[in-house]
């Protein structure tokens, strides 16, 4: 079964009398458990892709079909229904609330998703450990180091065990070293067989990709193009 | 680009929060030029004494409430346009850091945001000034409607100056400080949001750990924006002090005064005298409420007289529950002296002086009287022919210590044994035993019959009774009802009081733009990550609640100790013998929640429009 598919998607943006064409016919589909990468330069449309998918942003025209949901017709609940269950989302700049420790930034989509505290706890542990942060679950977000923020953005991604992740330039704010965490993080999810959606310039995360999607000034492109 | 171009387009760019801040300007300079306005047209207030109306006793406790109104109206005046430079400028900060950064020289950076707050303080002011004056010809203008004759005061340019100057010069020193401030901080601290918000970056307030998110993300925002949080407080603990003294005040001072009034004058009181003399009675009950100028009345003429047969017709109709009948001339009084001792030095100190005056002299049958005056002291006793009570502005005017002292009515002296609060002829009154007035003055008897009818009596039909047998016995009397003159006093009672209690709505409203302003600064700050909370599931109604929960704490602390202080300002200091009953009090609690309720209904609008917003439009 397709987890994602797009079919003749636009999108326009209005600045005053100017129209700016974001994405231009996309035609995309994505199976479960299907790592893909979507690449392109600075401004060629790849986190408003992201935007649409994971049901932030509404496409122009065209349809959206995630896990047979179709984005394009559902209301505001129903989308801040999907966000918290069904998609897990890292920013490119972690987006903590900065109110929150580690640990309740990491709880907060499983209190709306009202899961009870036993499984909460349970869980926050495993996802500590997994991104390796039970030592800092206690410290709030200007307490951490940006590549520490960015493992609690995506643990607090997967609190809910959403079937689809979407990544936006994970890596794109964190030196080497640190961005090879990230990487290692996202290999273990698709080993998992999580259907993963990653906006990257990152070689080490295109190599990982079974699907990879090249957009430029808002259209898919081939690489020899 | 020149500074004013700079800040006209910057200003016009921030519609609402310029909207807000030159509405709060506004409101505040309108709210203190109309009670100075206001108190100068109803001839009490801050600057000026009671003018021939209201009694001493009444102007006393006017004047008291419009100077500590006063005084609130301004410092809430003074709060509010404190914190609405303070917001203006918090929202600019960032971008000042922003121009320095890109080498905007400080000179100029504070040139642009000056000008912006020039602006903004010359149109708020000016606006200000303008609604003052509208309302407080809207307000003259429904005086004249209502029937009281207020005169028309000329126009007061150095007031009107003097607010308009005060207003602008607090705003241009409150706002040039964080302006000056953020002008001298390095970009990169004028950029960092800990900075522009004023915020300190750990929560200084530890929050019960298995509360709800929401709440957990209110309060510790709420905590964090520290100084923002302090000056809404301070402001709304202020405005709620004035509302409370206003409301509350003005409520219980209204009750307490009308029943003074009530009780002086009576209910279902019908007078019946000769038509020329009770004119001249009507018209001193009037000189309460409207400016009456005394001509010449020769209150004893033997025309005036009430004829023995009325007096018996009245005694005897069952209907009539009082007969009392009454004596009223206007002659000299005198103040008599009196001597106290001092035990420590064995000296004699005189009390008092000789001043003279003329008052309204009324002698009454003590025992027969219908009134149940509030009275300082005692009424006069029925079997003592050498007492006398006085109204209260005759005592204020005459009187250094008047329950220790004599009164000498035409060579006869008279003990002061009680003081009255009392509208006729505005408390320029003195009542003594009708007997002794007969005596002394050789006047056959009383020239007014005030009588009681009984409430369960038809009265209409009882009054034409009256009417018919008075004018068979004597063609030139005439029968009138006193509820109409009395309507009149609580009228404009009601009328000042209402004004008073409506004054702090100005401080309210403008009270509720701060609010919104501050609501505006709180979601600026959160604005990124409520963008992230919506963008990981959170519905548009959990941003509401987080932003209604932090509006609603600063509210209720600034609500709780407002109100606290305001009821405990009310009663010890400004109304003597509260009359506080149960639906006093449910009155006032109604009115101050609905000033609650109201006040955070309008500071959600800032929320409710944000939640309106598009995911993809916050997240930008």
């Amino acid at each position: 079964m397709e987890a994602v598919v797009v079919s003749n998607l636009n999108k326009t943006y209005e600045v005053g009398d100017v129209k700016v064409d974001a994405l231009k016919s996309i035609n995309i589909k994505i199976g479960e458990g299907e790592f893909a990468a979507i690449c392109g330069p600075s401004g060629s449309g790849k986190t408003t892709l992201l935007n649409i998918i994971g049901g932030i942003d509404k496409p122009s025209d065209g349809k959206i079909l995630v896990f047979g949901d179709d984005l394009t017709v559902k209301d505001e609940d129903f989308l801040a229904s999907f966000r918290c269950n069904k998609v897990g989302f890292v920013f490119q700049s972690y987006n903590l609330v900065s109110t929150l420790t580690t640990a309740e930034n990491i709880t907060f989509p499983m209190e709306w998703a009202h899961k009870p505290e036993e499984y909460v706890i349970k869980r926050l542990n495993e996802l500590l450990e997994t991104v390796d942060l039970q030592h800092r679950a206690d410290h709030f977000p200007f307490q951490l180091s940006g590549g520490e923020q960015q493992r609690v953005a995506f643990a607090r991604a997967l609190a809910n065990n959403p079937p689809l992740l979407l990544a936006d330039e994970p890596t794109g704010n964190l030196d080497t070293k640190t961005g090879q965490k990230i990487v290692q993080l996202l290999q273990k999810l698709k080993d998992e067989k999580k259907t993963v959606i990653v906006a990257t310039h990152d070689e080490r995360m295109m190599e990982l990709a079974d699907q990879k999607l090249y957009l430029e000034d808002g259209e898919l492109v081939t690489p020899d193009e | 680009m020149s500074e004013a171009f700079f800040s006209v387009n910057d200003l016009l760019r921030r519609k609402l929060q310029t909207g807000i801040a030159i509405t709060s300007l506004t409101l505040c300079v309108a709210s203190t030029l109309f009670l100075l306005l206001f108190g100068e047209r109803v001839g009490t207030g801050v600057f000026t004494a009671a003018q021939n109306r209201l009694t001493a006793g009444f102007s006393a406790i006017l004047d008291n409430f419009m100077l500590f109104i006063g005084v609130l109206v301004f410092l809430v005046g003074v709060v509010i346009v404190s914190f609405t430079v303070f917001v203006m400028m918090s929202q600019r900060i960032r971008d000042i850091g922003l121009m320095k950064a890109a080498g905007c020289p400080n000179d100029l950076v504070f040139g642009y945001f000056m000008t912006e707050l020039v602006i903004t303080a010359i149109i708020g002011c000016s606006a200000g000034v303008a609604l003052a004056l509208v309302i407080d010809f809207g307000s003259a203008s429904l005086l004249s409607s209502l029937g009281f004759a207020i005169p028309q005061t000329p126009f007061n340019y150095w007031l009107v100056l003097l607010v308009f100057g005060v207003f602008f010069a607090i705003a241009l020193v409150l706002g040039a400080k964080p302006i000056l401030d953020t002008a001298r901080v390095e970009p990169a601290k004028a950029i960092s949001p800990s900075y522009y918000f004023g915020m300190s970056k750990e929560p200084g307030v530890k929050v019960f750990s298995k509360s709800g998110l929401t709440f957990k993300i209110a309060m510790r925002s709420l905590f964090r924006r520290r100084s923002a949080t302090i000056r809404i407080v301070l402001c709304l603990s202020i405005v709620f002090l004035l509302v409370t003294i206003s409301v509350a005040g003005g409520i219980i001072a209204d009750g307490t005064t009308r029943s003074w009034i009530e009780r002086a004058v009576g209910k279902n009181v019908v007078l019946i005298a000769q038509q020329d003399m009770a004119a001249q009675y009507v018209g001193l009950l009037s000189k309460f409420y409207k400016t009456v100028q005394d001509s010449a009345f020769d209150y004893a003429n033997v025309q005036y007289a009430v004829a023995e047969s009325i007096i018996n017709y009245l005694s005897s109709k069952p209907e009539i529950t009082g007969v009392d009948p009454r004596l009223v001339l206007r002659m000299s009084v005198a103040e008599i002296r009196n001597f106290t001792f001092n035990p420590d030095t064995g000296e004699t100190i005189p009390v008092g002086d000789d001043r003279k005056s003329v008052s309204l002299v009324v002698g009454i049958a003590p025992s027969q009287v219908l009134n149940n005056w509030l009275v300082d002291g005692r009424f006069i006793q029925d079997n003592q022919s050498r007492e006398a009570m006085i109204g209260d502005s005759l005592a204020s005017a005459m009187f250094s210590v008047p329950l220790s002292q004599g009164i000498r009515v035409a060579g006869n002296d008279f003990s002061i044994v009680g003081l009255c609060f009392d509208p006729i002829n505005n408390g320029n009154v003195t009542y003594v035993p009708l007997e002794t007035l007969q005596n002394m003055t050789g006047v056959g008897g009383p020239n007014v019959v005030l009588v009681k009818i009984a409430p369960s009596a038809d009265r209409p039909q009882v009054i034409s009774q009256i009417k018919a047998e008075v004018t068979a016995i004597n063609p030139t009397f005439v029968v009138v009802e006193l509820d109409d003159v009395l309507d009149s006093m609580l009228g404009f009672l009601g009328y000042v009081w209402s004004s008073i209690i409506l004054l702090p709505l100005f401080s309210l409203v403008a009270a509720s733009l701060c609010l919104i302003g501050y609501v505006m600064l709180s979601i600026a700050e959160q604005r990124q990550e409520f963008g992230v909370l919506r963008a990981l599931g959170a519905k548009p109604g959990t941003i509401v609640k987080i932003v209604s929960g932090q509006s609603f704490v600063v509210l209720l602390a600034g609500y709780t100790v407002g109100v606290a202080f305001g009821i405990i300002a009310t009663l010890l200091i400004l109304v003597p013998n509260p009359l506080v009953t149960n639906y006093t009090v449910v009155q006032i609690a109604a009115w101050l929640l609905i000033a609650l309720i109201a006040t955070f209904i309008v500071s959600l609008y800032p929320a409710l429009r944000f939640s309106k917003r598009s995911l993809r439009e916050i997240m930008i």
